[in-house]
């Protein structure tokens, strides 16, 4: 069902993308779509019940640098964690370019309505 | 664009020197709390941010010009590149932590541990602050202008 929710989500973004005719509203489409799959990344190692993947002192063996058996059956997944960490910070970078194409097509056109930015100026 | 009110620019001259401090704690203790060099370089060039929403972009620029956070932004990733490339050279392959190994066994959960990887936080701390600290002062950099434009191509 969650995942469900999580598809919802990324439909509702494309949705957004493909129907509005705002680039503005197109970039939030895109982002909302981003967000959906992180979602449904962090979903995939989420536990019910399961604590965050931090290691501290409880969670060592005393003595040694092995982790206890107990933090190993009970903590998240901590590698989609990762991996939406990394995401997010190429997703950060895709909006800051796409902001700046919407800028400059302000700039260039006067307006965002993308039906009426049809000729090709050079 | 001189900046926002006094009541503004009092409170985030007191506030950006804690939100940059914490940012410097985030980007170091990134290998034994959740944080790390990401997340520590948003809340350092957020504190920059701040800086140019309180007081104009003129103000932020004289104290991080523009080729000087360029700057940190090489520095940032060459001396990624330079702390992967070293763990090829001296532990056989790319990315080995070859301080812990060598110099660092046996010391979990020091401030002082974990080879490495303090060092590459430190490095992405620095590049993800300053690169984002660009961006958003080139994006402020914009102002329309559509007349002038549209008469010049009409």
């Amino acid at each position: 069902m969650p995942y469900a929710l999580c598809f919802l989500l990324f439909v509702i973004g494309l949705y957004c993308a493909v129907v509005k005719k705002n680039m503005v509203k197109i970039v939030i489409g895109i982002m909302i779509m981003e967000y959906a799959v992180n979602l449904f990344l962090i979903m995939l190692g989420y536990r019910i019940g399961g604590i965050a993947p931090i290691i501290d002192k409880g969670a060592l063996k005393p003595g040694t640098e092995q982790l206890t058996a107990a933090f190993l059956n009970t903590s998240v997944d901590p590698l989609p964690q990762a991996l939406v960490l990394t995401a997010i910070v190429i997703s950060l970078g895709s909006l800051a370019l796409m902001i700046s194409i919407c800028i400059r097509t302000y700039e260039r056109y006067g307006t965002f309505d993308i039906t009426k930015i049809r000729r090709l100026r050079g | 664009m001189k900046g926002m009110t006094i009541i503004v620019k009092t409170i985030s001259s007191w506030v950006k020197v804690l939100i940059f401090l914490f940012g410097i704690y985030i980007i170091l203790f990134g290998h034994l709390t959740p944080g790390g060099g990401f997340a520590g370089g948003v809340i350092l060039a957020s504190s920059y941010v701040l800086l140019m929403l309180a007081f104009g972009r003129e103000f932020a620029e004289k104290n991080l010009s523009l080729p000087v956070a360029s700057k940190l932004d090489c520095a940032g990733a060459f001396a990624f590149a330079v702390i992967a490339i070293l763990g090829l050279v001296l532990g056989g392959s790319f990315f080995v932590n070859f301080l812990y190994q060598k110099y660092l066994p046996g010391q979990a959960l020091n401030l002082i541990s974990a080879g490495t990887i303090p060092l590459l936080n430190i490095a992405i701390g620095l590049k993800v602050a300053a690169s984002l600290f660009l961006v958003i002062l080139t994006l402020s950099i914009f102002k329309p202008d559509i007349s002038a434009n549209k008469k010049e191509q009409n």
